[in-house]
């Protein structure tokens, strides 16, 4: 029915009917309205955005699997492991309501428990899920009087106003920096002055690390928070990263502090994300990768498909826009040649992929981990626990990685361990059916390219590095003999870069998130919204503000853009649609 | 109100259970047909069978079930839903099969003079013997098998005096009688052709001296010969028909695992999944799984008939499994020239046979197998991105597998690591440096098959043996082999329903078209020309 609606939709706007309903055959030659190179988390929700706008898109995706880093594998029987991205940080996407993914089949599953354990022989830890509604859970957990007033009174007024934060953070197109909004103007920093007590406008200079250290939240909390941020964007260190590097850490706890995960793993969520574009009419091409952008006086025309595609025609031709699913370091390389000048290129050179990177080892295991010093749920360990968690050896890791440029060899130096185990809570993980569960744990290494010795560094230490973090699990949980270890499976950041082209420099993050290549600097100011230099072409990437975690924000964020620049997509706006509260226009911007 | 997860309760025309093949080929149609469908699916992944996965972690993929795709070339749903050029694309490689049976080379091709040549090097008599052979079953094929496979089975008698219509029915009669190995005895070939035309015949799990399974020699020796990959993968052709679905407002949920089917008076209306949740069926259920599973797993003892209950528990799985071991290669494995027996300059054919020296050791080893012994290490091997370029993501790496019989009551714990180096030493023994060109092995045996696909009881890729009793009319059961079963609402679509396994699709389109025909629908799409050139011949008067 969906089919011959969009055949109806497209005679009576005058597009180009792609095909579509009864078995209709490929036209000879392949148009459509927008061709999305890649097909990762964001360019499977753009696509899904702009097909159920009634725009015919085509996906184009290098590997021969749709999802990016939203991928699970089974590389042993009836145990799917998630070799990247393992939690859902989106349930304040728009565009899980937008897109009725539910209605594609998404469903999550609760992931309790976000345990932080100390450095190993200290006895307690903190359970980051907890509610923090009484003054006693806060000195329970080491605040002192004062600091657990604030905490307090901070945590009651943010978590009315939550939603609405995070929103304002992620979910926003970047102003553009030439409209000169002052920081104190930005509405996410707005709303933190509104919800946090002690507001002071130095904050704004500070890193997240200085912040808590003010309002005096203590080990392990502290720690805990700082691996958050350093694990899933802004380095706790970086300046004037405080509050971007606090949401971060609250995006997990968006609903009721209970963590989830897609049922079946973060797969199962590109998957509804790639049913709504391809319901919608959308085409989705794996083993296709994108050779060049093509560009003809400045405007974006199309793309070109590599030679050994199984696709028919090489040339894939937008009649309106290109939108890149790509790392902005291939700009230069895939769009054709001539078409970003000199300075324009040194800039994009210059980007830095520096950060921290995550070593995924997955394991199958044939017992749970009793952990000595966290508590379980349902006799069944809880879903995640920090290993390790003390801010001096934290502080020491970093410094390993960002300023020694070298994976840690002294165990004391493999600080905030993440150990996470899905299948304790998701029967759905765990298929094999002979009392195996697989468990993962994650350690910060230098990005490859950054690598004082070279980007297979990392790779020619990976038994080590396994057997260090074997043993530390077994310092917490000392059941985990050798024997419960059945299979191994470790993801490098090298690998990562081998197996997804657009993990540029196996950059976890796709690129450093520090205030210079934050919001409207992101990943250039030029680029922050979403725009090239070419024409018709976009950027639709973790690279773009506000970067990954499989936020479906920078495609929520693109169509704002895709409103503005084309009267297609203005003069169409569904129902469906409701734009940020925040978003300034750049005829707005520019007055 | 926007739906942000799934439903607890939904409700649907018809629910699919299993997103193999054939569930997604009687999705298709029944979308197509105007049915509001769901299908459901236990993993992660859809396809079934139609796997390609990066098992040979990182960056390596393999198909790790179905690799060879005998019937590309009849399937409905291929021609009816233009799936070819849309991201599917097959390939058909020239050279099938080179088989090193003792010092001899048989080397077949997807062309019967190519063929012919190559054996003319074993007397010009047996290229014509081998000719003679081929056309004589590809007639049998062409007008009665294929055609056949996209039709409800026909009872015994009727079967019959239909095919008695024409001189090609009789033919098909008289073969199906025999044993593989009477058949191929009746032709006078040179040993080693013959041992590689026994193997093919019946690798996939036909003991070679079971009567009346002479039909599957004309099947899959001619379709042996016409073998296709799909590029890029097994896994695209499950894409492309879960394309067709969504495209026409179907729904395939996966991660969701059917617990049981549910009844109302007698009749099937829906089914419940692991965690709790309901989807309602209006119109019917279709379940892609065998027998046993559906008739006494999933569903209430007082809802299904005495016949069809105790038919599903004698159900027999299949007599073997496969172990199949996959490797990812730093480098493309390059046959070791013979001169002596002619191999030099021959393309890689698609499959290459390893380790037998005459017919009776196929029929010794394939004895083993059946008896749960693994007299020795023999059988086939494809390098895989040879053919699809997509399977390795590194350049200049490979991804290639060596599959053989295997049984799934062995000790494949403690044996395994053994049997692994055999093979590795039978590759080493036939490619230059293979053992040290690994870079890493994956393997599957019998229960990790059961493990990844748990439809596939005790490793049974075709959900059931391929015997007399449990063919034709008699799959699974006279009661069902229309697809349609006792239970009112309930059909089933799986390899365990007529025709079977390996991905022909029969099922499925069998399943589509039986649902239309009881709700009184209008299927779609005509019959493929071929078979209703079939129906014309042999049953001018009309087929019940």
């Amino acid at each position: 029915m969906i089919a011959e609606q969009r055949i109806q939709d497209a005679a009576g706007t005058g597009r180009p009917a792609v095909e579509v309903g009864n078995g209709g055959r490929m036209p000879r030659r392949s148009s459509y309205d927008f061709v999305v190179a890649g097909g990762g988390p964001n360019g499977l929700t753009i696509a899904a955005y702009l097909a159920k706008w009634g725009f015919s898109v085509c996906v184009l995706e290098a590997r021969p699997e749709i999802g990016g880093g939203a991928e699970n594998v089974e590389p042993i029987p009836g145990y799917s492991v998630d070799p990247h991205a393992c939690f859902f940080y989106g349930r304040g996407a728009p565009g899980l309501e937008q897109l009725e993914l539910g209605k594609y089949g998404f469903r999550t599953s609760p992931a309790p428990g976000n345990f932080i354990a100390g450095p190993s022989g200290a006895a307690g830890g903190a359970d980051r899920s907890m509610k923090m509604d009484s003054i006693d859970q806060f000195l329970e957990m080491g605040f002192d009087v004062d600091s657990a007033k604030l905490g307090l009174e901070f945590q009651q007024k943010l978590k009315a106003r939550l939603p609405e934060f995070l929103r304002s953070l992620y979910w926003t197109p970047p102003y553009d920096h030439r409209w000169g909004v002052a920081r104190e103007e930005h509405p996410s920093v707005k709303i933190f002055k509104e919800v946090f007590p002690a507001w002071d406008d130095s904050m704004l200079d500070m890193s997240l690390y200085e912040w808590i250290e003010l309002m005096g939240v203590p080990d392990p909390q502290k720690c805990g928070m700082m691996i958050n941020a350093w694990g899933n964007g802004p380095h706790p260190c970086w300046k004037g990263m405080a509050i971007p590097a606090f949401g971060v850490g609250e995006l997990m706890s968006y609903v009721d502090g209970m963590p989830v995960t897609p049922v079946g793993g973060m797969h199962a969520l590109a998957h509804a994300m790639a049913r709504c574009a391809i319901a919608n009419g959308a085409k989705i091409f794996v083993n296709s990768p994108v050779s060049e952008v093509l560009v003809e006086d400045g405007q974006a025309y199309g793309v070109r498909v590599d030679d050994n595609s199984a696709l028919q025609e090489k040339t894939i031709r937008a009649n309106l826009g290109v939108i890149l699913n790509m790392h902005v370091k291939q700009l230069p390389e895939l769009v054709t040649r001539g078409s970003f000048t000199p300075d324009f290129i040194q800039k994009i050179d210059n980007l830095s992929l520096k950060g921290g990177s995550l070593f995924v080892t997955n394991f199958v295991v044939n017992e749970f981990p009793r952990f000595a010093a966290v508590p379980e749920i349902d006799g069944r360990p809880v879903t995640s626990t920090v290993l390790n968690a003390d801010t001096p050896r934290l502080l020491e890791l970093m410094r390993d990685v960002h300023s020694f440029r070298t994976h840690p060899t002294d165990p004391d130096h493999f600080a905030g361990v993440w150990y996470i185990c899905h299948g304790a809570h998701d029967r759905s993980r765990v298929r094999g059916g002979n009392g195996n569960y697989v468990l993962t744990l994650n350690l910060q290494v230098p990005a490859p390219e950054d690598h004082r010795d070279g980007p297979d560094a990392v790779n020619r230490a990976k038994d080590e590095i396994v057997a260090t973090l074997k043993a530390q699990l077994r310092e917490y949980a000392p059941n985990m003999t050798e024997d419960k270890f059945v299979a191994t499976f470790v993801n490098t950041p090298r690998d990562s870069e081998i197996r997804n082209m657009a993990f540029v420099g196996g950059n976890w993050m796709g690129m450093r998130e520090s205030e210079q290549e934050w919001g409207q600097n992101k990943p250039l100011p030029e680029l922050a919204r979403y725009r090239t230099p070419v024409d018709g072409l976009y950027l639709c990437h973790q690279t773009s503000h506000p970067g990954g975690l499989v936020l479906m924000a920078v495609p929520y964020n693109l169509m704002h853009i895709l409103h503005e620049d084309y009267e297609a997509v203005s003069k169409t706006t569904p129902d469906w649609w409701y734009p940020s509260p925040w978003h300034i226009t750049d005829k707005e911007g520019a007055r | 109100m926007p739906q942000v997860e799934f439903p607890t309760q939904s409700e649907t025309d018809i629910v699919v259970i299993g997103a193999g093949p054939n569930g997604l080929i009687a999705a298709a149609y029944l979308t197509a047909a105007g049915f509001e469908v769901t299908v459901v699916e236990r993993r992660y992944e859809i396809g079934g069978g139609l796997a390609t996965e990066e098992i040979l972690f990182p960056h390596h993929y393999a198909n790790t079930h179905a690799s060879y795709h005998f019937m590309v070339d009849y399937l409905p749903p291929i021609s009816d839903f233009h799936l070819e050029g849309e991201g599917l694309r097959f390939h058909k490689p020239h050279g099938q099969m080179g088989a090193v049976v003792g010092d001899d080379y048989v080397y077949l091709t997807n062309k019967l003079e190519d063929s012919r040549d190559y054996l003319a090097r074993f007397g010009l008599d047996q290229a014509d013997v081998f000719g003679n052979l081929v056309q004589r079953f590809t007639k049998i094929v062409e007008d009665i098998l294929a055609p056949a496979t996209y039709l409800p089975p026909d009872p015994p008698v009727d079967l019959i005096e239909a095919l008695g219509r024409t001189q090609v029915g009789e033919d098909m009669l008289e073969v199906s009688e025999q044993s593989a190995l009477e058949l191929l005895d009746s032709y006078p070939l040179a040993d080693s052709i013959k041992a590689t035309l026994l193997y093919m015949a019946c690798q996939w799990g036909v003991m070679p001296t079971e009567s009346g399974m002479g039909f599957i020699v004309p099947l899959l020796l001619t379709r042996g010969m016409e073998k296709a990959c799909i590029y890029g993968g097994s896994h695209r052709l499950a894409s492309a028909l879960a394309r067709v679905i969504l495209q026409r407002g179907g729904l395939i949920i996966d991660n969701a695992e059917v617990t049981e089917i549910t009844t109302e008076d007698g009749r099937a209306n829906g089914v419940v999944l692991e965690d709790g949740q309901a989807i309602t069926a209006r119109v019917g259920v279709l379940s892609s799984l065998d027998p046993k599973t559906t008739f006494v797993k999933l569903m209430d003892p007082a809802a299904v008939p005495a016949e069809v209950a105790q038919a599903a528990e004698g159900w027999a799985f299949d007599k073997w499994s496969l172990l199949s071991v996959f490797f990812a290669l730093d480098r493309k494995p390059t046959f070791k020239a013979n001169d002596a027996n002619g191999m030099i300059g021959l393309p890689d054919p698609f499959m290459t046979l390893l380790g037998f020296d005459s017919t009776d050791d196929v029929v010794s080893f394939l004895t083993g197998i059946e008896r749960g012994e693994i007299t020795k290490v023999a059988g086939h091997f494809t390098c895989e991105s040879a053919f699809d370029p997509f399977l390795s993501q590194k350049q200049g790496e490979h991804v290639a597998f060596f599959q053989m019989p295997a049984p799934y009551d062995f000790d494949w714990e403690g044996e395994q690591d053994r049997i692994v180096a055999e093979v590795i030493a039978l590759l080493d023994t036939h490619f230059e440096g293979f053992a040290a060109s690994v870079l890493d092995t994956v393997v599957e045996n019998p229960k990790t098959i059961e493990q990844r696909l748990p439809n596939m009881v005790r490793g049974s890729i075709k959900h059931g043996d391929y015997n007399p009793l449990q063919m034709g009319y008699n799959r699974p059961n006279t009661e069902c082999s229309s697809t349609k079963t006792p239970i009112e609402g309930l059909y089933l679509c799986g390899a365990s329903v007529f025709p079977g396994g390996m991905v022909i699709g029969g099922p499925g389109y069998n399943a589509a078209r039986m649902v239309c025909a009881d709700t009184e629908t209008k299927f779609p799409f005509d019959y493929p020309l071929n078979v209703k050139r079939y129906l014309a011949t042999y049953f001018p008067e009309g087929k019940e």
